[in-house]
């Protein structure tokens, strides 16, 4: 999606040129965005910093199911599980004998949450070799069997049970500390998911303008041509692998360290799906979709939520919601396949260029 | 380098020697032979399925062909994965256009510089400092050798799938010097292309065969009889498979075998004259 540039505006150095924010009513939006949601939000809207924070962590997940899908090609629908380990990782090294200076300086969460992430991305990593030999549909497969194997076998089994039988893990939200900050009220889950979306973004975003994304995009579009242009597509859909997987396992742990508590039936093949649905409706192959889809996502199930509240229904909002998802998904494959954030682009286009849109 | 053009001629870049490859029962290469000398503009010629694409796949890479060695500076590279030949300098455009069509113009040539970038997963994620450096300098080299080279400074903004064939081709023949390669393989560069473009590509061809600064040798394959005559200094003529000969173009243009095979009548062969 090429963009247009304002009358007037002229770079002068390529280092203008690469950057992310190129005119000052870009910048002037992306100062708004920042007070939006680092005051307005947070102090604001504080009756809805639930779902904001869910918000948040859909956009992470599905991020890294964006970054897979979306720009290297690889389908996946087992992402959940790649948050699980992140998560169950992270709650398991917390439980692990830190030293009392560590804790109480509070490095070792930041160092947690590092591994677990990490060790996320080890995990996709494996299940993500035999994209070395099939694509499409077969590689749909074995990221399904990521899901079963890895949640409903390995972490139902045996690593759940660490705790005890039939005891769920749970984290003490005075150990999650950055530095003095401690992680403890619903305002600081959100700003911690904040910032870490924010950092996440701009990773996917530097890797997009530099080598290893453009390696990733090229073997989205074609991946003979990009193998006789030099490029080790084993390597970087490895990479692609193990970056998506970072940011699903950071994920998880942002998630389990905003509930202080995690079981299985928080990373069930539905929401391997629903990450993937996320990126459906809101553009595939697009930073922006992440944000729109994982918006729409959210608000839909609470608007729905108030008007099953409203009409009286009670209890059966479970299956009204998967019901509409699924609607709002066939909608969006039928009548916007390129999902919300083409649509954004577009209707940007028609003010830009308006009143000759030739 | 200039005093050295003589015995440079005699410097063997690539050679293929017998290789052979057949699919189930089609035997598309059967023991061909064929020398490309540093700075030669070599060209494979024969009618439709003789056998040139798979030829071209087999230096590339995509092939492996089943009897016979590629060497390339006399060593062998039979076994090598494209991208690990890519690495050693043979670089190449492909027939039906194979370009990353989401991308831009841009972005296009700056994957052909991908083997001289150094980012790793580490550095590419904070950008500042030595990813951003290392991308002007590629951005600095891409502006001023090849958009200028090419002409196409007007379009680099644009996605690729959205531009006109002739220009697509351009931008995959840029594509492919971005990486700045000793061998240069382009299969049927002039394919749909109108005379003007034909001819525009035909300067840049010979520009890159000739102009100190790129000095690489090519192997064309081509259809079209009038710029492979003019361009070459030596054709290779290929049909079903087998060579028929190898020779200057005179000699190609001679031989009554070739004629009979592929050229046809005298005046049908000299299109676009």
């Amino acid at each position: 999606m090429s963009t247009f540039l304002p009358c007037g505006v002229y770079h002068e150095t390529y280092a203008q040129d690469h950057a992310f924010w190129q005119t000052n009513f870009i910048r002037g939006k992306m100062i708004l965005l920042a007070l939006v949601s680092f005051i307005a939000i947070p102090f604001f809207l504080t009756d809805y910093l639930s779902e904001f924070i869910l918000l948040i962590y859909w956009s992470l997940g599905a991020l890294g199911v964006q970054l897979l899908i979306g720009y290297c090609g690889q389908l996946t629908l087992g992402h959940a599980a790649f948050l699980a380990v992140g998560a169950y990782a992270s709650f398991l090294l917390m439980a692990l004998p830190w030293p009392r200076f560590m804790l109480d300086m509070g490095v070792v969460y930041p160092l947690v949450l590092l591994i677990s992430g990490i060790i996320a991305g080890i995990w996709c990593v494996i299940f993500g070799l035999p994209s070395a030999r099939v694509k499409g549909f077969y590689l749909i497969l074995t990221t399904m069997a990521a899901q079963f194997i890895t949640v409903d076998f390995f972490i139902a089994k045996y690593v759940s049970q660490i705790g005890g039988r039939q005891q769920d893990l749970t984290l003490s939200s005075d150990l999650v500390k950055f530095g003095p900050w401690t992680v403890d009220t619903k305002r600081d889950i959100y700003y911690y998911g904040l910032i870490l979306t924010i950092l996440m973004t701009f990773m996917v975003l530097n890797y997009l303008r530099s080598k290893p994304g453009r390696a990733w995009v090229a073997i989205r579009d074609n991946d003979i041509a990009a193998e006789s242009m030099g490029i080790n597509i084993t390597l970087y859909k490895l990479q692609a692998f193990f970056v998506s997987g970072f940011i699903g396992g950071v994920t998880g742990a942002f998630w389990g360290a905003s509930r202080n508590i995690i079981s299985v039936e928080d990373f069930t093949f539905g929401k391997s799906l629903w990450l993937v649905g996320i990126i459906l409706i809101g553009g595939v192959g697009s930073i922006h979709g992440v944000f729109y889809g994982a918006a729409f996502m959210v608000f839909m199930i609470w608007a729905l939520q108030e008007i099953v509240g409203m009409v009286g229904g009670t209890g059966n909002i479970i299956y009204y919601k998967e019901i509409a998802f699924g609607l709002a998904i066939c909608g969006f494959l039928l009548f916007e396949p390129n999902g919300l954030a083409y649509r954004w682009w577009q209707s940007k286009n028609y003010f830009n260029l308006w009143p000759f849109s030739y | 380098m200039n005093g050295a053009t003589a015995s440079h001629r005699d410097d063997v870049l690539l050679e293929l020697d017998d290789i052979s490859m057949s699919f189930g029962k089609v035997q598309a290469l059967a023991g061909i032979g064929m020398k490309v000398r540093k700075g030669e503009i070599h060209s494979v010629i024969g009618p439709n399925g003789a056998g040139k694409t798979v030829m071209m796949n087999c230096i590339n890479g995509i092939y492996q062909p089943q009897i016979g060695n590629v060497n390339y500076k006399g060593e062998k590279i039979n076994k090598l994965r494209p991208h690990k030949r890519a690495a050693l300098g043979i670089s190449r455009t492909f027939q039906k256009i194979e370009l990353f069509g989401g991308m831009t113009v841009l972005d296009n040539i700056r994957l052909g510089r991908h083997m001289h970038l150094k980012t790793g997963l580490i550095s590419g994620a904070f950008w500042k400092g030595k990813t951003q450096k290392e991308e002007i300098e590629a951005r600095e080299f891409i502006e001023e050798e090849i958009i200028d080279f090419l002409e196409i400074s007007h379009i680099r903004k644009k996605t690729v799938h959205m531009l006109p064939y002739g220009l697509q081709k351009r931008v995959e023949l840029g594509r492919a010097l971005a990486f700045d390669p000793e061998l240069l393989l382009l299969d049927e560069p002039l394919a749909g292309l109108n005379l003007e473009e034909v001819e525009d590509m035909a300067r840049y061809i010979l520009d890159l065969n000739e102009e100190k600064r790129w000095k690489m040798t090519i192997i064309l394959v081509e259809h079209d009889m009038g710029v492979v005559m003019d361009l070459s200094n030596r054709v290779l003529v290929l049909n079903f498979g087998n060579a028929i000969m190898d020779g200057t173009p005179d000699e190609v243009r001679q031989n009554p075998e070739v004629i009979k095979a592929y050229l046809g009548e005298e005046d049908l062969y000299a299109t676009r004259r």
